[in-house]
C-alpha cells in the first residue's frame, strides 16, 4: 500500500511538474515536488522508504526532465531520502517548524550533492546561485508545508478506517 | 537486535544502490550518454501522462488565451467605436467650420464689391410649414433692418424681409407663391415680374414662374435675369437667374420658368441691404458671381419658341 501511495505522489509531482512548466516555465524550475515526495516519504517512513522513494523520484525526474547522463537526480535523491529517514527515526521531526528546516536543508543537500556529482561525472549543468538556491529551499519549505499539511490531515482521516 | 538488523540492512541496501547508480551513471559516461533500458522504460511509461498533461494544459490555456483576447477585442471595440463616434462629430464639426469659412469668404469677397450698405445676418430658422417660403434671420431692426429690405446671397436675390423684429426678421424667399420682383431679360432688355412657383405639393418645386412676357418678346433658354428696380424695392442689376424653359402658350404671354441663381436649398449667411439706393444700376463687373451649374435638371426648352 506504500508503494501503490508512493507510486501516486510521484505521479502527481511529475503531473505537477509537466503543468508548471507549461503554465510558468521560468518559476516552475523554482519548485521540486519530487523533492517534497522524497522527504514526506523519509519523514514518515523512515529511511528504507525514504531512500527508494528518493531512488524513484531521482529516476523519473531524470528520465523527464534531466539531462544527457541519467541517475545524477536518483542518486542525490536517494541520499537525501536516506538520510532523512535516518533523521526521522533519531530526531522528532514531525512539528510544523522541523519539517520547515528538513525540507529546506533538504533542498540545498540536494541541489549541492546533484552540483557535486555532475562536477565527478563531468556533466555540465546549470548551477544555480546561492539566491536561487535560497528562493527554491524558501518555496519548496512553503509548499511543503501546506502540502504536508494537507497529507497529514488526509492521513488522519483515513486511518480510523483503515 | 531487531532495530540493528534492520539498520544493518538499510545499509546494505543504501549501498548496494549508491553502487548501482554509480555503475549506470559511469557506463553512461563511458558510453558518452544515452538512455538505459531502465531509462528508456520509465520514459515509455509516463511520457503519455506528460502528454496528456500536456495537450489538456495546452487546450485550457489556449481557450483561456482565446477567451481573454476576446474580451481584450471586445473592449477594444467598445472604446474605438466610442472614440469613432467622437471623431466623426469631430469631424462634422471641422467640415462644418470649413464650410462656413468658405461661406463667409465668399461673402466678404462680394461684399465690398456691392455699392450699397450690406448686413450680414445668420439664418436661424427655416420654414416650418409647408405652403410659405420664408426663413429668419438673426438681425433685426436694432441692427438696422427696415421692412421690405432687399436680401441677397453671393450667387443672386433671396428675397425682401417681411417682418422685423427687435432681434431678428423673417425674409420671403423668392420661392414663396406670395412673392413678387420686378425683373429685365439683361439682353433684350424686356422687364418682367418673376414670383415664386411653391406652393402646397407643387410639383415645380424651386422654379420662379416670369409673368408678363408677351409672346413675341426675344426671350431665350439661358438668358440672364436681373432686377429691374422698377418696384422700387431691390436695386437695379441684381442677378436673380437665368431662362430655365420658355414655353407659348395660347395666350397673350409667354410661359417661362426661371431657375434662380441663389442657392435656396442651402442659405446660411444672408445679406441685407440696409440703404437702398435708388438709381443705381449695378455694372456687370459689380455683380456677385453666377453659380457655377445650373442647380435643378435638365433645361426643359421648346424648340420651337426659341
Amino acid at each position: 500500500m506504500r508503494v501503490f501511495w508512493t507510486a501516486l505522489a510521484l505521479l502527481a509531482a511529475l503531473l505537477a511538474q509537466t503543468a508548471l512548466g507549461r503554465v510558468v516555465p521560468m518559476q516552475a524550475r523554482v519548485f521540486d515536488p519530487f523533492l517534497l515526495v522524497v522527504v514526506y516519504c523519509g519523514l514518515t517512513g523512515g529511511e528504507v522508504h525514504g531512500m527508494l522513494a528518493g531512488a524513484a523520484a531521482g529516476w523519473v525526474q531524470d528520465v523527464h526532465f534531466g539531462g544527457r547522463i541519467l541517475g545524477l537526480s536518483g542518486l542525490s535523491k536517494l541520499l537525501v531520502g536516506f538520510g532523512i529517514g535516518m533523521g526521522s527515526t533519531r530526531f522528532h521531526l514531525g512539528e510544523p517548524g522541523a519539517r520547515l528546516l528538513v525540507l529546506m536543508v533538504a533542498t540545498i543537500v540536494d541541489a549541492v550533492l546533484f552540483g557535486q556529482l555532475a562536477q565527478v561525472f563531468d556533466v555540465q549543468a546549470y548551477e544555480l546561485s546561492p539566491l536561487g538556491l535560497i528562493a527554491r529551499a524558501v518555496v519548496n519549505g512553503a509548499v511543503g508545508m501546506v502540502v504536508f499539511e494537507t497529507m497529514d490531515r488526509q492521513r488522519r482521516r483515513w486511518a480510523p478506517r483503515a | 537486535m531487531a532495530r540493528v538488523l534492520d539498520t544493518r540492512r538499510s545499509r546494505f541496501l543504501l549501498g548496494g544502490l549508491v553502487l548501482a547508480h554509480l555503475v549506470v551513471i559511469s557506463r553512461q559516461v563511458d558510453r558518452g550518454g544515452g538512455t538505459s533500458l531502465l531509462g528508456q522504460t520509465v520514459f515509455a511509461v509516463l511520457s503519455p501522462l506528460q502528454r496528456m498533461v500536456g495537450a489538456g494544459l495546452g487546450a485550457v490555456l489556449a481557450t483561456w488565451s482565446g477567451y481573454v483576447d476576446l474580451r481584450h477585442v471586445y473592449r477594444e471595440n467598445q472604446d474605438l467605436r466610442v472614440r469613432m463616434a467622437a471623431l466623426e462629430m469631430e469631424l462634422q464639426r471641422q467640415q462644418d467650420r470649413l464650410r462656413e469659412a468658405d461661406r463667409l469668404r465668399e461673402i466678404a469677397d462680394v461684399k465690398p464689391s456691392l455699392p450699397f450698405d450690406t448686413l450680414l445676418a445668420q439664418v436661424i430658422a427655416t420654414d416650418g410649414v409647408p405652403w410659405y417660403r420664408t426663413v429668419t434671420l438673426n438681425r433685426g431692426r436694432a441692427d438696422g433692418i427696415a421692412l421690405n429690405a432687399p436680401v441677397i446671397s453671393t450667387t443672386g436675390v433671396v428675397g425682401r424681409v417681411v417682418a422685423v423684429g427687435p432681434r431678428a426678421a423673417k425674409v420671403q424667399l423668392l420661392l414663396d407663391h406670395e412673392s413678387g420682383l420686378g425683373v429685365r431679360i439683361e439682353r433684350s432688355r424686356i422687364t418682367a415680374v418673376v414670383s415664386g412657383q411653391a406652393g402646397f405639393a407643387d410639383h415645380v418645386g424651386n422654379m420662379l414662374a416670369m409673368k408678363f412676357v408677351p409672346v413675341l418678346a426675344d426671350v431665350t433658354v439661358g438668358d440672364v435675369v436681373v432686377t429691374s428696380g422698377l418696384d422700387r424695392m431691390f436695386p437695379k442689376g441684381l442677378m436673380v437667374g437665368r431662362v430655365q424653359s420658355v414655353k407659348a402658350t395660347g395666350g397673350l404671354f409667354k410661359d417661362i420658368l426661371v431657375a434662380p441663381s441663389a442657392h435656396f436649398e442651402r442659405l446660411e449667411e444672408l445679406m441685407v441691404v440696409r440703404a437702398r439706393p435708388d438709381g443705381l444700376e449695378l455694372t456687370e463687373e459689380v455683380r456677385p458671381p453666377e453659380p457655377k451649374a445650373v442647380p435643378r435638371g435638365a433645361a426643359k426648352t421648346s424648340p420651337a419658341t426659341r
